[in-house]
């Protein structure tokens, strides 16, 4: 299973975490779906899918908390037959990034992924470059950002 | 499994021999803690996680090898060790131990929490 | 000393019942004429069954022989026979010093103590222990064993290094096997690699078919799952790992690197026997693992 990044910080924090909480798919991205790194994804129209869902998933949720007039929540899990869907978010010199992991509970555990995000959060936190928050994609650059991104994520 | 008040007093039975630094109960599935009880220091989640992934690895390599259910397992390290229970309903009953803890009665008190908690 | 052994023989000779075979068997035993020894304490074994001096005498022996499993059990079985038995007392406080575990080690030395409290090897041991250092009193065959007062785990170490330098020196490897000549080397001893590929030893399950490639691909990756709980959780080194079924007992060491050793017996076996084996087993493995390097 490969492991690739857009930017190339968040690729040794990632490998780390993958290795240790035993993920099958991985996906760093912003909060608006712009991926930065993945793991174990075969294809892009997988990647596009789970960001773009990822990241609604926290803009729900975010909106759920803000009308309960509470912080964010920090991470959220959901528990398959087979597998478990973690959601976390970490905020770092790039801003804030959400993670998006896929475990199979045969070999992984929610404990175990959380154990190993706190480690991941404080990794990319430190790796991150602090010149500030990333640019806002453009409507006019999005799709060729989002293609140089898919090229890069698949080794294009 | 027992209602959660049941828990305090099944921890205990563990924490008050010596040289046990701390109990939980972990889910053994999610490797989450379920209730605890531990010194100052000892980070919960991590023994949770950690614990019920090992003790994961174990069952499947001790069902194989024919000797039948875990009842009991221990983690010996030069400073210390986890001693876990597994119960049937998927519950971990775990002790955090200095290294010259009395681990026949750790297994026994673990032995009877397991009882406890069901 | 060989006049006596002349003498000594030619009175068991004359006399196949008497106790004379004690003497016969420590005088070999000391003379490092094993095998005859061997021969001598099984035939007073034999006229004597219920004497707890016949099976310390057996049980020194095979500890010079290093089967410390089935020393283990004479002794275990003097103290059956004579639960205040000095000689077993101290033989498995010799043999718990060896697996490491200092408390039962020291606690067999104090019951010897009690009942024989001018005997001068337990006082050394104690005294020498009380001062800190590492008290190992006599020879390691004798089961003169000795512990030191305070068991923390270096103590500990330093007590098990002393109680190996002075035990007899491990038999050369018989064959390129690693656990050629072990019990149990083709049914309840298994050595891995880090990827859970075997290097040696076999596992049979209760009905006794072969579990080897199952337990070996289940176990792959354990080593560095115990290794990570233990520095996640600030307990340093792993050392083992003991585990109890409800049909059997198992014992898993890491004897060297990412190696992984497995002993698996049925429940009758103790877990304290049981650590002892892995430790025969883990030194058999260190060998073979050094010479295959």
């Amino acid at each position: 299973m490969t492991t690739r990044a857009v930017e190339a910080w968040t690729l040794e924090p990632l490998v780390k975490f993958v290795k240790e909480a035993g993920a099958r798919l991985v996906l760093v991205m912003t909060s608006a779906g712009q991926v930065m790194a993945q793991h174990g994804f075969s294809r892009a129209v997988d990647v596009m899918s789970a960001a773009a869902l990822g990241a609604a998933i926290i803009a729900s949720t975010d909106e759920i908390a803000r009308q309960l007039s509470q912080p964010p929540f920090a991470a959220l899990n959901h528990q398959g037959e087979r597998h478990g869907i973690f959601l976390g978010s970490v905020i770092t010199g790039r801003g804030k990034l959400v993670v998006l992991a896929v475990y199979d509970l045969e070999t992984s555990s929610l404990g175990l992924v959380q154990l190993f995000f706190e480690q991941l959060t404080g990794d990319l936190q430190a790796a991150s470059p602090k010149e500030g928050v990333s640019k806002q994609v453009l409507a006019a650059d999005f799709e060729r950002e989002l293609s140089d991104s898919l090229n890069t994520l698949f080794g294009r | 499994m027992t209602a959660p008040a049941a828990y305090g007093p099944a921890l205990d039975l563990v924490t008050r021999v010596r040289g046990v630094r701390g109990a939980m109960l972990v889910s053994g599935e999610d490797g989450i803690v379920v209730a605890e009880q531990l010194m100052e220091g000892i980070k919960g989640g991590a023994v949770a996680a950690l614990a019920a992934s090992l003790a994961a690895r174990l069952r499947r390599a001790i069902d194989a090898a024919g000797v039948g259910p875990t009842l009991f397992w221990h983690l010996q390290c030069d400073k210390g060790g986890l001693l876990v229970v597994p119960t049937p309903s998927g519950v971990l009953i775990v002790a955090v131990a200095e290294p010259d803890v009395n681990v026949g009665l750790v297994r026994l008190e673990l032995l009877r929490a397991a009882e406890a908690v069901g | 000393m060989a006049d006596e052994v002349k003498t000594l023989s030619s009175q068991l000779a004359q006399d196949p019942d008497s106790l004379v075979f004690l003497r016969l068997g420590e005088l070999l035993r000391l003379k490092r004429q094993l095998d005859a020894a061997h021969r001598v304490a099984l035939t007073g074994l034999a006229r004597h069954p219920h004497l707890a001096d016949a099976h310390d005498l057996y049980a020194r022996i095979l500890a010079d022989k290093r089967d410390y499993e089935r020393a283990f059990d004479e002794w275990d079985m003097a103290l059956r026979i004579a639960p205040n038995h000095v000689g077993a007392l101290k033989g498995l406080a010799f043999l718990y010093f060896k697996v490491g575990d200092v408390g039962q080690a020291l606690a067999h030395l104090e019951a010897a103590q009690l009942h024989a409290p001018d005997d001068p090897g337990v006082i050394q041991a104690l005294a020498l222990a009380q001062g800190g250092g590492v008290g190992v009193g006599g020879a390691a065959g004798a089961g003169a064993g000795g512990g030191p007062a305070n068991p923390s785990p270096s103590i500990a170490r330093a007590a098990a290094a002393a109680a190996e330098e002075l035990a007899p020196a491990a038999p050369p490897l018989e064959e390129a096997r690693v656990f050629a000549g072990l019990e149990g080397a083709q049914e309840g001893l298994l050595l891995l690699d880090a990827k859970g590929q075997v290097l040696g030893g076999a596992l049979k399950d209760p009905q006794g078919r072969d579990v080897t490639d199952a337990v070996a691909a289940y176990l792959a990756g354990v080593s560095h799952e115990a290794a990570r709980t233990a520095k996640l959780l600030g307990l340093g080194q792993w050392t083992g790992v003991a585990a109890e079924g409800k049909l059997g007992h198992v014992h898993l060491t890491p004897p060297a690197g990412d190696a992984l050793l497995l002993v698996v017996r049925e429940r009758s076996v103790p877990m304290g026997r049981l650590a002892i084996i892995a430790q025969r087993a883990a030194a058999a493995a260190r060998r073979w693992l050094e010479l295959d390097r």
